[in-house]
This record gives C-alpha cells, sequence and structure tokens, in this order.
C-alpha cells in the first residue's frame, strides 16, 4: 500500500540559514500587502448602475420568513418584494444569495451596490450605511426549546446562547450579557451561527440553552415547530429593518426607495407583510437615516 | 492602516481563536498518532480478520471528504445519546479521520524497516509487547516523522472547517470580526498569517526532533 | 426526505465535482508552469513562487475561500461565488502540483537533458519530446493523489455559499430536523466517487512499483 501525501508537504533539506532568511523575507511581504489593507473600495451611482444596466444586490439564504430557498427558488417576504421592485427599476437586479457574514462587508467594499436583506438599522449601522425606507420592524427575543427552565430574561444567566455571526440580534445579545453581568451573573457562552439554521438545530440537539433573534423570525420558527421551541421575551430595543446601502450612496437608494414607497401606497407592501411575517406595520416612517 | 487598528484591538478575541486552534491541534493530533499506532500493526496483522477490518476503516477515511465526515460525527453523536459539545464534536472528528492517515504512514514506514533487524531482535529473545515498544517503534516514529509533520500541517488546515460547526477556532474568530466592522482582507490575512506561523513552529520543531534523534542514533 | 431532497444532493455532488474538474484542470498546468520557473531559475519570480507555494501550504482552504470571496473586492476583484471558489481551489492546488512536478523535475536525469543539448535540439522541442513525457510519468502517483485530496476538499466551498453536496444536505436537514438521513447520503454518494478515483490511483501506483 502506497503512502498517502508522500510529496505533499515534503521540504527539501536544505539548512537553515536559507531558510529563515526566505522566510523573514515572505513576512516582509506579507506585512507590505497588510499596510495596504487600508484601502476602501468605491461604490457604484446611480449614473453607473443605469449606463451598465444592472443593480447588484446580496440576499441572505437562509432567513426564515424573509429571505430563504424553497426547492431551488429564493422566497420570503424580502425576495417577493424585491420582485415587486423589479418590476418598476428600469435596470436589471443582478441578485446574489450568500450567507450573512458577507452581505453588510460586501456592501462596505463595494461588491454589491444594496443589501436587499433583513438588515437591522441599529445606530451602529447607521455610520456605515444609508438605509431606504424599512420594510419592517424587529425586536430581540430569545426562543428555548418547549419545557426548558427558563422563564424569564433574567434566567438566561448562566446558559449557553447562540445568535448569528455580525448580526444586529448578536450585539444585542452581547449589551444584554453586559448588563446580567452588572446585576450578577452574565452568560456562560455566546455561540456565533454562520446561520440561523444551524443554531436552531444545535438548540434542539441540547447543545445551547437558547437562541437570540428577531421575533418575527422566531414567531415563525415556532409557527413550524410548535412541539420544539417556544419564545421568549424581548432582550432588546425595537430597530426598524430595511435594505441597506454605502453611506453616501443616495442616489441609488432613491431609486429604489421610489418604488418601496409607491408599494406602500397601492398597499401592496402590506399584503406582503401579512402575508409572510403575520403582522403589518403600518406606521413605518419614510425615512429612518 | 485603521483596519490593522481594529484587528489589534480585537486581539483578545483572536488570541483565542489562535489558541483553540493550537489545542485542537495537540489533541486530535495526540490523539490521532496514538489511535494510528494501534490501527498499524491491526493493518499488517496476519489475521485475516483484524486487517481486513482495518484496511476498511483507512478506506473509508481516505474515500470521505473531511467536511462531511464531521457533519455525521455533530449530528451522528447527539443521536447514539452521545452529548458533546461543539469542540468535542470537532476535536473527536479530526482524531478518527486523521489516525487512518497517521496508521497508513506508519504501516509504510513500518514495511520499511529491515527484516534481518526484526529477525536479530526474535534472535536475541525480544517478543510481543517489547519488540514492539524497543525494536520496531524508534526507527519507525523517526523515519515516519516527516510524514507525521505533513499530517500535522494537514491537521491545522482541517481545523478550519470546524468554523462551520461554530467552533471558535481562527478562522470563526476572524470571519466574525471582520462581519461586525467590515473589514475583511484584514482579518483573512491576518488569519492567513497566523496559519503561516503555526506551520512554520511545526516545521522548526520537527527539525529540532529530526535532528535530536539523529544525534541520539549517531 | 423527498424526491427533490435526492435530486437536489446528486445535483449538489455534480456542482461540487464540476469544481473539483475545473480545478484540476487548470491546476495541473499552472503547477507545471511554477516548478519550471524555479527550475529554470528565474531571478525574482523564483522566489515568488517559494513564498507562494510556502503560504499555499499554510492556508486551509476554508480561509482562502472567504479572502478571495469577501476580501478581494476590497482591492475592486469582485468575484461571482463560482469563479472565486474555483480560483481559491485552483491556487491551492496548483501549489501542491508545483512541489510534485518539481520533485520529478529534480530527479529527471540530467545526462539526458545534456544528451539532447548536444544534438542540437532546440528548447521547446528538448522540452516536449525529452523532458516533459518522463516528468508526467513519474509526477503521476503525486498529481493522480493531488487530485484525490482536491476532490476532497472541494466541499470547503460551502462556506461562500455555494449550493454544493454539503450545503444541500443541510438545507434538508434545517427543513425536516433531521440532519443525519441527508449526510449519510451525501457521504456515501461522494465518497463512491473519491472511492473510483482511489482505485484507479491504486491501479497507477501498483503499476509504476511493478515497473521498478
Amino acid at each position: 500500500m502506497a503512502v498517502h501525501q508522500d510529496t505533499r508537504n515534503a521540504s527539501p533539506a536544505t539548512a537553515v540559514s536559507a531558510r529563515s532568511r526566505q522566510r523573514i523575507r515572505v513576512s516582509l511581504a506579507l506585512a507590505l500587502a497588510a499596510l495596504t489593507c487600508g484601502q476602501a473600495a468605491w461604490a457604484a451611482s446611480a449614473d453607473e448602475i443605469k449606463s451598465r444596466g444592472y443593480l447588484s444586490v446580496a440576499t441572505e439564504d437562509d432567513y426564515t420568513p424573509f429571505e430563504f430557498m424553497k426547492d431551488g427558488v429564493a422566497t420570503g417576504y424580502d425576495n417577493e418584494l424585491l420582485a415587486l421592485v423589479r418590476k418598476q427599476l428600469g435596470v436589471t437586479v443582478k441578485q446574489q444569495v450568500m450567507p450573512w457574514s458577507g452581505i453588510l462587508p460586501g456592501v462596505t467594499t463595494g461588491k454589491f451596490d444594496m443589501a436587499v436583506s433583513a438588515v437591522l438599522a441599529t445606530d451602529e449601522r447607521k455610520k456605515t450605511f444609508d438605509f431606504l425606507s424599512p420594510t419592517s420592524e424587529a425586536v430581540t427575543f430569545y426562543a428555548t426549546k418547549k419545557g426548558a427552565p427558563i422563564k424569564a430574561a433574567a434566567d438566561l444567566a448562566g446558559k449557553v446562547v447562540g445568535a448569528e455571526t455580525g448580526s444586529a440580534m448578536l450585539t444585542d445579545l452581547k449589551n444584554f450579557n453586559e448588563e446580567l453581568k452588572k446585576k450578577g451573573a452574565g452568560l456562560k457562552q455566546i455561540v456565533e451561527y454562520q446561520g440561523y439554521p444551524e443554531a436552531y438545530q444545535d438548540l434542539a440537539l441540547g447543545r445551547i440553552d437558547a437562541v437570540a433573534n428577531t421575533q418575527i423570525s422566531l414567531m415563525s420558527l415556532v409557527k413550524t415547530r410548535p412541539d420544539a421551541f417556544t419564545v421568549g421575551q424581548a432582550i432588546g430595543k425595537p430597530v426598524f429593518i430595511a435594505w441597506a446601502v454605502k453611506k453616501g450612496n443616495t442616489d441609488v437608494a432613491r431609486m429604489v426607495d421610489a418604488i418601496l414607497l409607491e408599494l406602500r401606497k397601492n398597499g401592496q407592501l402590506y399584503e406582503l407583510q401579512q402575508k409572510w411575517l403575520g403582522v403589518t406595520y403600518k406606521d413605518m416612517p419614510q425615512s429612518i437615516n | 492602516m485603521d483596519h490593522l487598528m481594529i484587528i489589534w484591538e480585537q486581539r483578545a478575541d483572536i488570541l483565542a481563536g489562535l489558541l483553540t486552534t493550537v489545542e485542537l491541534l495537540l489533541v486530535s493530533a495526540a490523539a490521532a498518532l496514538a489511535l494510528g499506532t494501534l490501527v498499524a500493526p491491526a493493518l499488517m496483522s496476519r489475521r485475516r480478520w483484524l486487517a481486513r477490518l482495518a484496511t476498511l476503516y483507512v478506506d473509508a477515511m481516505r474515500c470521505a471528504p473531511f467536511l462531511l465526515f464531521l457533519y455525521l460525527i455533530y449530528f451522528g453523536l447527539p443521536l447514539l445519546g452521545v452529548r458533546l459539545s461543539n469542540w468535542s464534536a470537532g476535536a473527536i472528528a479530526l482524531a478518527v479521520y486523521n489516525a487512518a492517515y497517521m496508521a497508513e504512514l506508519l504501516a509504510a514506514a513500518w514495511k520499511g524497516l529491515p527484516s534481518t533487524m526484526i529477525e536479530a531482535a526474535h534472535a536475541c529473545g525480544f517478543h510481543g509487547w517489547g519488540l514492539l515498544r524497543r525494536i520496531i517503534l524508534p526507527p519507525v516514529m523517526t523515519s515516519a516523522l516527516p510524514m507525521i509533520g505533513n499530517q500535522l500541517l494537514q491537521i491545522v488546515k482541517d481545523s478550519a472547517f470546524l468554523t462551520i460547526i461554530a467552533v471558535g477556532e481562527l478562522t470563526h474568530q476572524m470571519n466574525s470580526i471582520q462581519s461586525t466592522y467590515f473589514i475583511p482582507f484584514a482579518a483573512f490575512l491576518t488569519a492567513v498569517v497566523l496559519y503561516w506561523a503555526i506551520c512554520l513552529v511545526i516545521e522548526i520543531g520537527g527539525n529540532l526532533f529530526a535532528r535530536m534523534t539523529e544525534e541520539k542514533r549517531a | 426526505m423527498t424526491a427533490y431532497d435526492y435530486y437536489s444532493i446528486v445535483q449538489g455532488a455534480l456542482a461540487t465535482i464540476l469544481l473539483s474538474v475545473a480545478s484540476i484542470v487548470l491546476g495541473v498546468p499552472l503547477g507545471l508552469g511554477l516548478a519550471l520557473i524555479r527550475w529554470a531559475r528565474v531571478p525574482f519570480f523564483g522566489r515568488v513562487v517559494v513564498a507562494y507555494v510556502s503560504v499555499m501550504r499554510a492556508c486551509p482552504m476554508v480561509t482562502l475561500l472567504l479572502l478571495i470571496y469577501f476580501a478581494l473586492p476590497q482591492f475592486g476583484l469582485s468575484l461571482d461565488p463560482t469563479p472565486a471558489a474555483i480560483l481559491a481551489l485552483t491556487a491551492g492546488t496548483a501549489a501542491y502540483n508545483c512541489e510534485v512536478w518539481r520533485a520529478a523535475l529534480l530527479n529527471f536525469p540530467r545526462d539526458q537533458y545534456d544528451a539532447a543539448l548536444s544534438v542540437g535540439m532546440s528548447r521547446s522541442l528538448r522540452f516536449r519530446r525529452i523532458v516533459f513525457p518522463q516528468i508526467l510519468k513519474a509526477g503521476l502517483p503525486g498529481l493522480v493523489n493531488e487530485m484525490t485530496l482536491q476532490i476532497k476538499a472541494t466541499p470547503a466551498v460551502a462556506v461562500i455559499g455555494i449550493v454544493e453536496i454539503t450545503r444541500a444536505a443541510l438545507r434538508i436537514g434545517a427543513r425536516t430536523y433531521e440532519p443525519l438521513p441527508p449526510f449519510v447520503v451525501a457521504l456515501v454518494l461522494y465518497s463512491l466517487i473519491v472511492l473510483v478515483l482511489v482505485k484507479l490511483q491504486r491501479r497507477i501506483e501498483r503499476r509504476e512499483a511493478a515497473k521498478g
């Protein structure tokens, strides 16, 4: 039986000094590369978008009920809203479906013009992004396994709670942890997941005690699995959910915003809200920047 | 430059990730080597059923992609009633998967031993466990050392997969930082540099170890 | 698991294999090019190749994928997931292939090369007729070994959201809350594909060993 991987990492027997000289050179080169990483990328302006003919957007791949995949098709609240926007936009929409941790950084680096996703418009994010007119409202709640001994938010002390990497719900959870610590004991551990489906599975398996997510998503979860999970209490403050562009890219935002406000006027936005979220938010402001 | 400042500010989390990667490496490498040392003789055993069982295990690990195997352990063990943390599931997957490779390369090194040496040892009265420990294992370990070093590098690279099951190793921490502060390049470049540093340490350690055993032999 | 679920796993397996094949087809010649640069002792680029191989050997595929997909757009190079995956996979496998080709080149008997020179063969003829066929034979076990490893490493592209076999299985499990069946199916299916390649590899190794 021949040996696996025999020439894969084989290093020739060279003198140590030659090797270390080479390593110093490589580290200098890497350091040089590191110095250039402060470079900020540009975002396409509205004119550029109109001339090239498409708007590039990013949507999360598994965030029920806002956006998720069913039988290979992107569907959910944001996706159906986007479909309505596509009809009136005038340029094509190039949509990429990807994990959440790449969406907002993708907008700041100019990879995407707009994040068409359930982005919570926190004050922290308003420093880096401009938000369109809100599509929904959200409060961060937690959910547990049905029958768990956690009856109130304060009972989370000493427990393991999960949330999505790079999400506002994670930030809310961290702030909540700080508050808990002031009163005594904080959370035992915060586990960060690539997406909520993995977090819910771990919750069902008992690896974590609770999951922090928006109340809308958790309600949707409990609706599909009432035997497995229950929604707890709020651990964050109400924020609006909106699509986002890079800060300063206001004309691009306005292009789509006009359509969203139109959809409010003719009621289609609220129909979608009722269909996917189960509630309507009729009193959302037109601008939250 | 301010991206690097953000990275520097988050150094506690980054260090935690680096330590987790190193811990995973040490624990699973030790377990893989130990398990491999047990399986290698089985691979070469004259008892057909034992050899066949061991070969089946090694072939299965050779054919299975690590990520899918990891998920199998991650989702499968709880069904058997074993409640494990993500870290433990990841460490077990790393150990079991790489043990097969360790066994194979140890068996190859073993076959490379001159049979005259073993015959001479038999003549001097070495048998069974003593034979294994004193005569066979030392030269096997020394000649297999570069390959074991390669395998350690592979374990480091496989450890990055554990980010998918939410283990807080280096890549996971960097992904968390880049998605919170929107500094993807600085974050992942730092991760690459740190992985490179870990591999450097492994290589230097391997060279030192090889030199030590050379001295002992001479 | 519904019929569509099985179909999506098979589709995912196909996507994964196509990505592997693309990176192998690109990576083998690229590795040869890199090895030749080092063999010919090209002044500056030789060192660049050394640094490149050194970094790629140490970098996990997951991290490299995240770097290429999320970080390169900062420099204006914004790639869709599939091209980004092919770029990352190719970059990784080219580094290893470079080492395989280099080992074959280093073991190439110098006197054959000198004989070709003395007969007056042009450089391209020398390479095509004398050097290449022999290093291909010498490097074949290593190259096929690397191909097998590449096919097994490709599921890493799940981190950038490509719906390949791992993500397909994950989605099914997330919907049905029974994660194990789709993963068992995915594991068995993909292992069978790798098994074919491993058997082929064994046959090649045995043929080489028989030749002595």
